[in-house]
């Protein structure tokens, strides 16, 4: 079959598919600031690709900085692609429209490398089934020389190993570091005619990229690993993430994509500060992006004024894992609110935590624009909140949430977690009891209207945190917890959310994974599983029916308990944070025992520093 | 002061819903450091208001906006600065201030034209069109039916048609319309082209239909169609 050109493309889809589809704004590719570059120009072309729908892709940031990241190469050509809902796609299939970037609506087969990010698991499917639209062989080991170069990176790279059969590379860490020398190679490879053999060797030789072809796994006959070894010499036994070492002269855009339509953080994103040392031991990305790296607030003030006149937008959101850990937080926030109320700007501050939260700071924040409280207890008691190492007290939620009360908010979100390790009755009273204290107090603060609103997510054990050795607990088992805790909650004022139990055994079950799941994702696929993160089109039955077609028992990676000497799939990902100091932490879980911040006490050796030739970088001086 | 914009909304920007059409210019005019004034209260949105909706997907030559401003600004100047600022697909044509006690749009507009293009999927004759139309608007009662989140709603088209009338070309049908704007609302060009086809069984693709509004305006007492900006 003849390929579609973009003008054919652009012709079936702007006339007779996007007048029938939801959203059509989510496939044109025309917003302010996006980004056009001469397609015959380009030395390297890449197709950006975020698994899921237009509105989730475009409100992350790491999609944000690396358009403009590669666009700011003038022989390099980024263009995206996102997830086409379920109406576009049937669409697509049926007019047999390939899968298309939305800047010049070339085929994705006609890109050099295509990239996806993995945020969450739950989007694997997706991945695959973005492939298949694009008419690129699924399995790394099919595509030949004139297909695209399929990488990955993300969070989810950390745990490569469900996907190894499908990725022809994976970028490990921050990859605004490496994804310039790969450019810089593919570039290199075309013009010296490489093969694609050739050319993932030698990718493999740049530091924080994983080519899983070139190693082989070995199981015991109980389904554990027994080896993981590289196939060829000169192939590094453990791939080290990479990090930016001064986020301060990091490449940021001071430019952003506009959309034409509402996307879910709809704002200006100014990264406060990366990565997080409070330690909490289930927060994988606690773990991921150390060692904790701050901007300087000279760099934020100029970056959030040329981003507001780039944009438009009306609201600046400072983000970062934990923004109330931002040393500068107080003078940024209060020079941002007095630089942009006359242009009608607000700014909102998304994760704060309890003991890091100051009121007098929210009220600045309200003035220009109200929204909800959020916080994050975790878990229902001291006991288990030390276990997880989530070092706030009820003290802190008491104080904090009275504070708010006085000062004239009436709604608050508490968020927790149920079947966390050692977990008992007394912590589930617990969160009941702690949901009904934060209610009674804003009774008797006067307000009226007092709605708190209870979230339990299920526990999932993530790979390269201090649980990975975890078992996630059982479906049934979890799903009697949250029935208990819907009867407990029974309040007027009390309003109680939660996480299917399924979706979470599903997201256990690859977040653990190893190699051999690949074939039951790919079955899943075929059998049209898509969208698993999306409640309405979650097909769990097919899930399990897929899994045990393969032979595979999802129990044993998700809710088994892990050895200490047993060889994990991901040891292979090296994070910079050590196994001895994961383990060390396990056991100090285990017996409720806590470890500070580093930032603020001593070191506590997680080795990210020494590991990485990096460090600790706060701009407010502790 | 407040300003009366008129702007074509193009094939580039005929898939901006009327609701983000809102946002488009509030980001555009920050963008273009225009002094936007606000509402009061918590949560406030800069004074705008836009006239008649048009359908996602259709094409415009000519719609209205009021925009208020905090600060004085000559309608040249205004115009220049937003319109760089805008996206591809939105031209600004006009802008003129208004006095501040003169009623919004949406009070005053009662009147919209049409431009209708439809391919046909056999030949048909310019006799066959005309006599259907004729017969078509002989009707006292054109019965539709729309389904939405309210359920389901009969309407009578008659009333709101001024006009209609048809043009074969080669491979597609052209109508040209005109629609009456009321309190009880209007009809949506796509609405009335798919009852015409059933009712004369006009073998047209609707939906490879393109909508463009030509124009809309207000009917005087005399009847006369006179534009917003020349109140």
């Amino acid at each position: 079959m003849l390929e579609m050109t973009p003008e054919q493309i652009r012709d079936v889809v702007e006339v007779r598919i996007l007048p029938k589809v939801l959203k059509p704004g989510r496939y044109l590719g025309n917003e302010w600031n996006a980004v056009h570059k001469d397609w015959e120009q380009a030395k390297v072309k890449l197709a950006f690709a975020f698994p899921d729908v237009y509105e989730v892709g475009m409100s992350h940031l790491g999609t944000r900085i690396l358009y403009h990241l590669v666009n700011s190469f003038e022989h390099y050509l980024l263009e995206r692609v996102f997830a086409p809902w379920v109406d576009m796609e049937g669409e697509m299939r049926k007019r047999k429209v390939p899968l298309f970037s939305l800047e010049s609506y070339h085929p994705v087969k006609s890109f050099d490398i295509v990239g996806f990010t993995l945020q969450y698991e739950l989007s694997f499917s997706n991945l695959l089934n973005m492939l298949e639209l694009s008419g690129i062989p699924l399995h790394s080991s099919e595509r030949g020389d004139g297909y695209p170069l399929v990488i990955a990176g993300g969070p989810c790279a950390y745990n490569p190993e469900p996907l190894a059969d499908f990725i022809d590379l994976f970028l490990i860490g921050e990859s605004e570091e490496q994804l310039p020398e790969l450019l810089e190679l593919v570039s290199r490879a075309k013009e010296l005619g490489w093969s694609r053999q050739e050319l993932l060797e030698g990718a493999a030789g740049i530091g924080g990229v994983y080519v899983p072809a070139l190693y082989r796994v070995d199981y015991k006959e109980d389904g554990r690993l027994r080896s993981f070894e590289p196939v060829k010499a000169g192939v590094p036994k453990v791939i080290t993430k990479r990090v930016v070492k001064d986020l301060d002269k990091a490449f940021f855009p001071e430019q952003a994509i506009v959309p034409n339509m509402e996307i879910v953080h709809d704002r200006v994103m100014l990264e406060v500060l990366r990565g997080c040392s409070r330690g909490c031991r289930f927060c994988q990305a606690g773990m991921l992006y150390r060692p904790v790296r701050e901007r300087s607030p000279q760099t934020l003030l100029r970056q959030a004024g040329s981003l507001v006149s780039s944009t438009g937008y009306d609201e600046i959101s400072l983000t970062s894992l934990s923004t109330g850990d931002y040393t500068c937080v107080q003078p940024v926030v209060r020079a941002l609110i007095a630089g942009f109320k006359d242009k009608g700007v607000g700014v909102s501050l998304p994760s704060l935590r309890i003991d890091s939260f100051d009121v007098g700071l929210a009220e600045e924040v309200q003035k220009v624009r109200k929204s909800g409280l959020t916080f994050a207890p975790e878990a229902g008691t001291q006991r288990l909140r030390d276990v997880i190492n989530k070092n706030v007290s009820e003290e802190d939620l008491i104080r904090t949430t009275q504070a708010a009360f006085s000062k004239g908010w009436s709604s608050v979100k508490l968020y927790f977690m149920i079947g966390l390790p050692t977990e008992e009755q007394a912590d589930l009273e617990g969160i009941a009891a702690l949901a009904r204290k934060v209610a009674d107090l804003g009774s008797s603060a006067g307000r009226r209207n007092v709605t708190i609103t209870v979230s339990t997510s299920s526990f999932v054990p993530k790979a390269h945190t201090p649980l990975q050795w975890e078992g996630q607990e059982g479906i049934s088992s979890l799903r009697a917890k949250q029935q208990y805790l819907r009867e407990k909650l029974r309040d007027r004022r009390l309003r109680y959310n939660w996480h299917d139990a399924e979706t979470s055994f599903l997201e256990a079950v690859f977040a653990k994974g190893d190699r051999r799941l690949g074939r039951a994702l790919e079955l899943a696929h075929s059998k049209g599983c898509k969208f698993d993160g999306w409640s309405e089109h979650f097909k769990y039955e097919v899930w399990l029916e897929a899994l045990a077609e393969e032979g595979l028992d999802p129990h044993f990676y998700a809710n088994r308990a892990l050895e200490y000497d047993e060889l994990l799939p991901w040891d292979h990902i090296d994070s910079g944070v050590s196994k001895q100091f994961l383990a060390d932490e396990h056991q100090a879980a285990l017996n409720g025992s806590i470890t500070k911040d580093c930032r603020y006490e001593e070191c506590y050796a997680c080795g990210v520093c020494p590991e990485l030739g990096a460090a600790v970088e706060l701009k407010g001086g502790v | 002061m407040r300003m009366r914009v008129a702007f074509a909304k193009e094939d580039r920007a005929k898939f901006i819903g009327h609701l983000d059409l809102t946002k488009v210019f509030e980001r555009s005019m920050r963008r273009a450091e225009i002094p936007m004034a606000f509402s009061e209260g918590f949560n406030p949105h800069p004074k705008m208001s836009f006239g008649s909706a048009l359908a996602l997907g259709a094409t415009s030559l000519r719609e209205y906006v009021d925009i208020e401003l905090a600060q004085e600004l000559s309608p040249a100047e205004f115009m220049q600065r937003l319109q760089a600022q805008l996206p591809t697909g939105l031209r600004l044509l006009d802008v003129r201030e208004i006095p501040a006690q003169l009623k919004p749009l949406m009070a005053v507009l009662n009147c919209a034209s049409y431009k209708v293009s439809v391919p046909l999927l056999l030949p048909v004759s310019q006799e066959k069109v005309e006599e259907v139309v004729q017969r078509f608007l002989a009707q006292e009662n054109i019965a539709y039916v729309r389904y939405s989140k309210k359920g389901k709603q009969e309407k009578n088209l008659r009333p709101f048609i001024r006009h209609l009338s048809g043009k074969v070309y080669e491979d597609r049908l052209e109508l040209e319309l005109e629609l009456d704007i009321t309190e009880q609302g209007s009809v949506k060009p796509v609405e009335l082209v798919g009852v015409m086809r059933e009712f004369g069984e006009l073998p047209v693709d609707v939906e490879g239909m393109r909508v463009h509004r030509t124009g809309i305006y207000i009917r005087n007492d005399e009847g006369k169609l006179v534009s917003p900006l020349d109140l």
